[in-house]
């Protein structure tokens, strides 16, 4: 099959008829009572990446879902090339050519990737699907992904499922690709690949509505932007050449986003005992010994694998490793399990809450209680009256937002269920804080107010971990970044005195060996 | 995982579309479709009571109780371990075996009656316990493990009994199954003791919110310090000391200990949880809803028995019942989101 000039199909630039693809005329979304979009009207250009932000509750995504054909608009047009949309009906739509990649990749593991990308539409001779053509298919479509068509799908990496399920739209005709926060659970580098593949089919015309909490990465990414604030479009096409991040914010918000920043120098006198990890070993980690005191915050930065993340995780627990903790005039063995890591007051907030941060069909009330039942208990039976003025306390004090604590996690929006899994940990009254990717998946102006209640914890003794990919967010939040490489500690700086760029320059080049002193020296820090 | 691109389920939205129905409305319907197995219960105790006024009388009621009360336990038994996530196929079969050698005890060794009891509830809890640690420990998938202990213990009945019935039990062991009290029975007082201790254990012990949290995310539960091994071999157990407890319930209503004891109630057992809400996906279902499963089961039973329906038929019309209820169920899920 060959090539003319040897560019792979997909990533054959075209020229693009200007226009928009798709165009939204006053679309108005009445549910029984509540108006969730009044009279939406923006245009999607051919051949360009469109961000659409909002906060949760904003009305993107019934937009989406209107223009995804999930649901049909009370009133108002959707036109696709000019021709206005008849029914609202997800085959019809992806017969248009739209197409809705989720948070969640939806790919068969058991599948190659070439059956992935025609699932369902395999070529057949008779009954059987014909394998030969079907891989000719595959691999003259695939060419300059980097994606193997016999490789089976349960192996990708978490960047390559995502391709995947854009190159199955394509595959499909798919011209608008509408891609629902494609970063979550992706790694910088990962992020940095997805981008450039976008960027790749961009040239070749394909469109992208691109929904994301990131302002980065809408500003990385995207051609232009459209905003929705309360089901009514505040900023329609935008360019983002002339927009920065805290315009972004500004225009989501309704108001000027405060960022919130640390203030330092109120750490606690140097005399109380502090958290000490001693000789940690195991999965990789190579710890002599870190420091952490009551009231400190301390970031833990790291490329993934670089041991950030899995000394969080082997403090709580959650990963077999031996050491030993001390603490005040304590000295014990780094926990085996969480149960244990929580009687010795360590806590721990996993960077995935649906799969291990909270109970989505039980109450709000019982996830808030749920590490703490043994303080609301005697003798193994609860006191109710014990369990409600724990559950109301964090309810208010974290601002939870929901109709009462009986209502089911499920129906929170993650800000909120991020705060029941925060007020679950802050009810057994931890000393030790362990925060894995606080952040992740919430609302702008919900990060700020974590950002706000860590703080305030930390003020009353409490001394908190912060691990996260979020640079920026880091150095504004924590006093201390630890920086891991290969494992190993090997650089402990004050955060007022970093930048992100120096992080990710020695994240990325040091070395085991003798590139680790350079950091040390560089930075003039003590070892760890 | 799963191919088809699901949904978004995109919480705002559909929070907001909720709240705009009236609240009283809502809550009304969520009640009344939570305890639908009730409404059913109600309706068709009055369709069997027209048919054969005979149904309603205090005689017939009691004998439905005390018909309900080995299934009934059963039922706590399998809920139990449905709670946390996981399937006991051998309740029954346990129920059958322990209490048989319990009987063997007192004929064969002339231990006194509540020994050869005793004996007979705690071989059912070292079942459950073995159940409970080859899940956990071994890891072995619940559904073949009790199959296999289903089959083990099955065959092991047809052993030790020879293929015979038990018999001549002393009084001492079957007066339970007999015994009144103001002419009362006083089996359905061990249905409703059962049904009241699980109830408080389930709303207002630690260990309920436990199993409650195991069967709804055990990842979930693992990261908030809840031993979720632990848990589930207490499930195993207590749901093995349950169906002891029902084996000896049954051996002394019946008087008689049969060599296949117990088999017929596997699946009644099975299905009234999740008529009453017990998900099989664990971490969903109450006390008040078993019952009510139970109940319905055992009024299915005993009615088309007193309406003539002809015996050939009992068991077709009793299937179809059933698949209503459970179909009218997962339309409950589905209409009321699963909460």
């Amino acid at each position: 099959m060959g090539m003319p000039g040897g560019v792979p199909i997909l990533f054959r630039e075209v020229s693009v008829a200007p226009g928009p693809l798709l165009e939204t005329r006053n679309v108005i979304k009445r549910f029984t009572g509540v108006i969730a979009l009044k009279g939406v009207s923006f245009a999607v250009e051919t051949g360009t990446i469109h961000g659409l932000l909002g906060e949760n509750g904003a009305g993107k995504s019934t937009l989406v879902k209107i223009i995804a054909g999930m649901q049909a608009p009370t009133e108002g047009e959707i036109l696709l090339d000019g021709t206005p949309v008849v029914a609202f009906d997800v085959k019809a739509m992806e017969g248009h050519g739209v197409f809705l990649v989720t948070q969640e990749p939806a790919v068969v593991n058991e599948l190659s990737v070439a059956e992935n990308l025609m699932l369902g539409r395999w070529p057949r001779r008779g009954v059987w699907v014909d394998s030969r053509r079907m891989y000719d298919l595959a691999t003259q479509f695939l060419e300059g992904t980097g994606l193997d068509p016999r490789a089976s799908a349960g192996v990708l990496s978490a960047v390559d499922r995502r391709k995947l399920n854009i190159l199955r739209a394509l595959h499909s005709g798919g011209r608008l690709i509408i891609l629902d926060e494609p970063t979550t659970a992706l790694t910088t580098a990962d992020r940095r690949a997805l981008f450039d593949f976008m960027r790749r089919l961009k040239a070749n015309g394909v469109t992208f509505l691109f929904i994301s909490h990131y302002n980065e990465e809408i500003l990385e990414i995207c051609d232009s932007v459209s905003v929705l604030r309360d089901g009514v479009l505040v900023v329609g096409g935008q360019a983002v050449s002339a927009l920065d991040s805290e315009a972004l914010s500004t225009m989501v918000l309704g108001r000027g986003l405060e960022l919130f920043h640390r203030a330092r120098g109120a750490a606690p006198a140097p005399e109380e005992p502090a958290w000490r990890f001693l000789d940690i070993r195991g999965r990789g980690l190579v710890i002599d010994r870190l420091d952490i005191r009551p009231g400190e915050i301390v970031g833990f930065a790291g490329l993934p694998g670089s041991g950030a993340q899995e000394t969080g995780r082997a403090l709580y627990g959650l990963l077999p490793v031996s050491g030993t903790i001390a603490f005040g005039t304590q000295t014990f063995r780094i926990p085996t399990d969480p149960a244990t890591a929580l009687k010795r007051g360590i806590a721990y907030l996993s960077d995935d809450r649906l799969k291990d941060g909270i109970i989505t069909i039980e109450s709000i009330r019982n996830n808030i209680v749920l590490s703490s039942l043994s303080s609301v208990s005697v003798a193994g039976f609860l006191r109710p009256a014990r369990e409600r003025s724990v559950v109301e306390r964090f309810f208010e004090m974290l601002a939870i937002k929901a109709r009462s604590p009986d209502q089911a996690v499920a129906a929170l929006s993650g800000g909120n269920q991020q705060k029941v899994c925060l007020s679950r940990l802050l009810a057994t009254g931890p000393k030790l804080l362990i925060l894995n990717e606080p952040t992740r998946g919430i609302d702008v102006g919900v990060k700020e107010e974590v950002h706000r209640i860590v703080d305030r914890l930390a003020r009353s003794g409490v001394a908190v971990i912060i691990v996260t990919s979020d640079l920026d967010e880091m150095l504004r939040t924590v006093d201390r970044v630890i920086l891991f490489v290969d494992g190993r500690p090997v650089g402990d700086r004050a955060a007022a005195s970093l930048t992100k760029d120096e992080i990710l320059r020695e994240a990325f080049s040091t070395r085991p060996g003798h590139t680790v002193r350079k950091f040390e020296l560089e930075a003039g820090a003590k070892p760890a | 995982m799963s191919a088809n691109i699901e949904p978004n389920t995109g919480t705002a939205d559909s929070l907001r579309s909720n709240a705009s129905v009236p609240k009283i409305w809502r809550y009304a319907l969520q009640k009344g479709l939570q305890y639908v197995v009730w409404i059913w219960l109600v309706g068709l105790i009055i369709i069997f009571s027209i048919l054969n006024p005979f149904f309603f009388s205090t005689s017939n009621l009691q004998n439905v109780l005390v018909q309900a009360t080995v299934l009934g336990l059963l039922g706590l038994a399998q809920s139990l371990v449905l709670l946390v996530g996981e399937i006991d196929l051998s309740v029954a079969a346990n129920a059958g075996i322990s209490s048989a050698l319990g009987a063997l005890a007192i004929q064969h060794l002339g231990m006194p009656s509540f020994v050869g009891a005793a004996i007979g509830l705690a071989v059912a809890t070292l079942i459950g316990l073995v159940n409970g640690l080859c899940v956990t420990r071994l890891r072995m998938v619940s559904l073949i493990e009790s199959l296999g202990m289903m089959i083990m213990l099955q065959g092991g009945l047809l052993a030790i009994t020879q293929g015979n019935t038990i018999t001549d039990l002393p009084n001492a062991y079957t007066w339970i199954g007999k015994a009144t009290l103001d002419g009362w029975p006083v089996m359905p007082i061990m249905l409703l003791a059962g049904f009241a201790a699980m109830g408080v254990m389930l709303q207002r012990t630690v260990l309920g919110r436990s199993l409650y949290a195991t069967g709804g995310n055990a990842a979930t539960a693992f990261v908030a310090g809840i031993r979720v091994h632990q848990i589930k071999i207490i499930a195993f157990t207590l749901s093995g000391f349950v169906a002891g407890l029902a084996g000896y319930l049954l051996g002394a209503w019946q008087m008689a200990i049969t060599s296949d004891q117990g088999e017929g109630f596997l699946l009644y057992a099975i299905a009234a949880p999740i008529i009453g809400g017990v998900s099989v996906f664990g971490g969903r279902g109450g006390t008040l809803g078993i019952l009510g499963g139970v109940l319905l089961l055992t009024v299915i039973h005993v009615g088309l028995a007193i309406i003539y329906v002809p015996s050939f038929y009992v068991t077709m019309i009793g299937g179809i019942l059933i698949f209503i209820a459970v179909a009218v169920d997962a339309i409950r899920v589905n209409a009321i989101g699963g909460l």
